[in-house]
C-alpha cells in the first residue's frame, strides 16, 4: 500500500485512447497531479486529447488497426515518454489480455484488472459457465458454442440471439426468429465475429423480452476490498448498443437491488479482481435478473454514477492501480438524487442510425446547473469513420427522477450541432414520450417506437421552410449562385432581424 | 426584392407566416425562430437554393428558390431523366469487406453487391433495380465516404 496518499500515483501516464475518454482519463490525471501522455494517429495530429495532454506520441496511420490497437505502437510510446502507467480507456486494447500482460511485462502499470482476469471474463461462453457454478442465474442458452450441426441451438428455443464468444458491447450478434433463419444468421454472425475478433466462435440465448438492461458498477481494489457502486439502466438501445443510461434504475426496488449487487459480487468472485468493471444483466418483467457479461474496464456510461455517487471513478481506477486503498465508506454508497446520460453520436436517427462523417460546423453544447457535458470534439472537427461515431456525452444530475428529464430536455434544447445529422433529434423526441418519463420502457422500445424514424411534422416543415427563406432573403441578390458563407457574414450581421416572407 | 419559396424532400412547403428569424451568428447559421412569445433555436447551413435547417435536433434540407430558378431547374431534370448507366454509391462511410458483383453480372433489385463495415456492423449495399455491372470501381480493404461511386449497372 502506499503510504502518503496525497502525493500523485504516477508522475506520468499514458492513455492509450482517443476522443472523449482519452480527455476524460486527461482530466483526472491533471486533477491528481500526473502529467498525461497522449497518443494519436496521423488522422489525430491536432484533435482535443491530443492539445490537452503534456505530450503526445504518433502511433501510426489513421486505420486503428496500425496505431490505436497496436501493442507494439502503444508500448513504444509508453517507452519514449517516460510513463509508468496506462490508462486503455474503453473499446481498442482495454479488455485485451495479451496488452494487459505485455504493458506489466514492460515493468509498467496497466490501470485495469489484471491480464488474466481479461482474459477469463473476454471468453462470454467461460464467463457463463464462471457465473452459472457461482449460483448466478444467466441467460437461458447455450453454454457450450454452436456447431455446425447446432442440435444444441432447437432447445433454447426462438426467438433467440446468436452472439460471439468474443465479443461484447453489442457487436456479432443475430437476432433469429425462426429454425430456417438460423442457418444464413449463424454464417453472418460467425463472420462478423471473425472480422472484429478474429475468433467465430459463437453461442446463442434465448431472447429476453420484454427485458431492460441493468448493469451494477464495481471497482476493487489491490487488497481485496471491493465497492459496489450502484446500477445503471441502460434500456434505450439502438443495434444491442445504448444510447441513453441512467442511474438509479427506474424498474429496480430495494429487493431486486440487493439481489443484482449479490450477483454481482458473485461473478466478481469468480476472478481474481481490480480496478473497475461492470457486470450486466437483463431484468425480466417480473425482475427476475439473468447475468449477461462482465466488462472489465471503464464503461462508456461511469459518469452518471460519479454524479449520482459523488465519486470520481476513474481517479480511483489510477489510484487503486497504484496500490491505494478503498476506504470503509465508499463500500457500498447510497445515490443521491438521479442522474441520466445521453450518448451524441454522429448518427442519423431518421436513416436506421447510421453513422454520418462530415464536418462539424456549429458546436454549442449545453450549461448551467446539474449539467456535465464529456466531449472528444469541438467546433470545426472533421469527423472520419475509421473511429466510433460518439461526440460527446451529456450528463444530467438533478434531485429526482422527475427533476433530472426536465433538465435533460432543457440541455437538450441548448445543445446546437451544425454540420452532421446527431441522434439529437431522437433524444430531443425521446424525453418527451410518456414511456421515457414514467420509467416504463424496455429495450425493445427504440425498435417499437421508432421504427425507421419520425416522419417530419407539417408543422417542423414549415418553420424551416421558414428559416431557409428568411435566410436566403438576408443575403446579397445572387440568383442561385453559390458563394461561401464565411464571406457573407458582414452583410448578414448588417441584415440583424427581418420577417420570413411567403414564396 | 425577390419572392422566394420552398420545397422539402420534393414537395412545396408554405413557409409560417407569423415568425421572425434571427439570426445570431452568421458564422454557424445558429439563429431563434421568435414566434410570439417563443424562441425556437435553429441552424441555418448552405448557399444558392440548397439549406439545410436544424430544428430540434432534425436537419432538414429545404430548397429556396424564386419561381424562375424552379421552372428552370424542372426544365433540366426533365431533360436528364432519360434511363441509362447509373451509379451505386456508398450510403454509409466505412471500410469495403466485401465485393460480390463482378463486371458483367446480371443483377436483380435487392441483389446484395458491396458489404461495407462500419462501427464493425456490416452492411449490404444493395442493387436499387436490375441491370448489368459495367464497372467496379472499388475493392475489399479500401475506406469510403458516403456518397463514393461503388459501381455502375445499366
Amino acid at each position: 500500500m502506499r503510504t502518503d496518499t496525497r502525493r500523485p500515483p504516477f508522475e506520468r501516464l499514458l492513455i492509450a485512447n482517443r476522443g472523449e475518454i482519452a480527455v476524460r482519463v486527461i482530466r483526472a490525471c491533471r486533477e491528481l497531479g500526473i502529467s498525461p501522455v497522449a497518443v494519436h494517429s496521423d488522422a489525430d495530429v491536432g484533435a482535443l486529447h491530443v492539445r490537452l495532454a503534456d505530450a503526445s506520441q504518433r502511433i501510426g496511420p489513421p486505420s486503428p488497426a496500425e496505431s490505436y490497437l497496436s501493442i507494439e505502437a502503444i508500448l513504444d510510446a509508453a517507452r519514449r515518454s517516460g510513463a509508468e502507467a496506462i490508462h486503455p480507456g474503453y473499446g481498442f486494447l482495454s479488455e485485451n489480455a495479451d496488452f494487459a500482460r505485455a504493458v506489466t511485462d514492460a515493468g509498467l502499470t496497466f490501470v485495469g484488472p489484471p491480464a488474466e482476469t481479461l482474459a477469463a471474463l473476454g471468453n462470454k461462453l467461460a464467463a457463463r459457465r464462471g457465473a452459472e457454478s457461482a449460483g448466478v442465474p444467466i441467460v437461458p442458452g447455450t453454454t457450450v458454442a454452436v456447431d455446425d450441426d447446432h442440435a444444441e441451438v432447437s432447445a433454447v428455443g426462438y426467438p433467440l440471439m446468436l452472439k460471439a464468444a468474443a465479443g461484447g458491447g453489442g457487436r456479432g450478434m443475430r437476432r433469429v426468429d425462426t429454425p430456417d433463419s438460423l442457418e444464413e444468421a449463424l454464417v453472418a454472425a460467425r463472420r462478423e465475429a471473425v472480422s472484429a475478433f478474429g475468433d467465430g466462435t459463437v453461442y446463442a440465448e434465448r431472447l429476453l423480452a420484454p427485458a431492460r438492461h441493468v448493469e451494477v458498477q464495481l471497482l476493487g481494489d489491490r487488497h481485496g476490498r471491493l465497492a459496489v457502486l450502484g446500477e445503471r439502466d441502460c434500456s434505450i438501445q439502438r443495434r444491442h448498443q445504448k444510447l441513453v443510461e441512467e442511474t438509479p434504475s427506474p424498474a429496480v426496488d430495494a429487493s431486486t437491488r440487493a439481489a443484482l449487487f449479490d450477483s454481482a459480487r458473485r461473478v466478481a468472485g469468480t476472478v481474481d479482481f481490480h480496478n473497475a468493471a461492470t457486470v450486466e444483466f437483463l431484468l425480466d418483467a417480473e425482475r427476475q435478473h439473468y447475468f449477461l457479461e462482465m466488462n472489465t474496464r471503464l464503461q462508456v456510461e461511469h459518469g452518471v454514477t460519479e454524479m449520482a455517487i459523488g465519486i470520481d471513478i476513474v481517479a480511483w481506477q489510477i489510484r487503486v492501480a497504484a496500490g491505494d486503498e478503498l476506504p470503509d465508506d465508499m463500500l457500498e454508497p447510497a445515490p443521491r438524487g438521479h442522474a441520466i446520460e445521453v450518448r451524441l453520436y454522429a448518427e442519423d436517427p431518421y436513416a436506421d442510425f447510421q453513422p454520418s462523417a462530415g464536418h462539424l460546423t456549429a458546436w454549442r453544447l449545453p450549461d448551467g446547473p446539474g449539467v456535465r457535458v464529456d466531449a472528444g470534439v469541438e467546433a470545426d472537427t472533421v469527423l472520419r469513420s475509421e473511429y466510433d461515431p460518439l461526440l460527446a456525452k451529456l450528463m444530467v444530475h438533478a434531485e429526482d427522477r422527475a427533476a433530472a428529464v426536465d433538465r435533460l430536455r432543457r440541455a437538450l434544447d441548448e445543445t446546437l450541432i451544425g454540420g452532421v445529422q446527431t441522434d439529437a433529434g431522437f433524444l430531443r423526441w425521446l424525453v418527451d414520450r410518456p414511456q421515457f418519463i414514467s420509467g416504463a420502457y424496455d429495450t425493445g422500445f427504440i425498435g417499437e417506437h421508432w421504427p425507421t424514424g419520425q416522419r417530419l411534422g407539417s408543422e417542423e416543415a414549415s418553420l424551416a421552410a421558414a428559416a431557409a427563406i428568411a435566410m436566403r432573403s438576408m443575403e446579397p441578390t445572387s440568383r442561385g449562385a453559390s458563394r461561401p458563407t464565411a464571406a457573407e457574414g458582414s452583410a448578414w450581421g448588417r441584415s440583424g432581424r427581418i420577417e420570413a416572407r411567403r414564396g | 426584392m425577390t419572392q422566394f419559396e420552398a420545397q422539402i424532400e420534393g414537395q412545396p412547403v408554405e413557409a409560417v407566416s407569423d415568425v421572425r428569424f434571427e439570426l445570431d451568428d452568421p458564422a454557424t447559421g445558429i439563429g431563434r425562430l421568435v414566434r410570439g412569445a417563443s424562441a425556437i433555436p435553429v441552424i441555418v447551413e448552405g448557399t444558392g437554393s440548397d439549406r439545410v435547417v436544424t430544428i430540434r435536433g432534425r436537419r432538414i434540407a429545404v430548397t429556396v428558390r424564386s419561381w424562375r430558378e424552379r421552372i428552370l431547374a424542372e426544365a433540366e431534370r426533365a431533360a436528364a431523366s432519360h434511363s441509362g448507366p447509373f451509379a451505386v454509391t456508398a450510403t454509409l462511410p466505412g471500410l469495403i469487406v466485401g465485393v460480390a458483383a463482378t463486371v458483367g453480372d446480371e443483377v436483380d433489385e435487392g441483389e446484395s453487391l458491396v458489404t461495407i463495415e462500419a462501427m464493425k456492423m456490416q452492411n449490404e449495399v444493395r442493387a436499387p433495380r436490375a441491370g448489368r455491372v459495367i464497372e467496379v470501381s472499388v475493392e475489399p480493404g479500401q475506406t469510403v465516404a458516403t456518397g463514393a461511386a461503388l459501381l455502375r449497372l445499366e
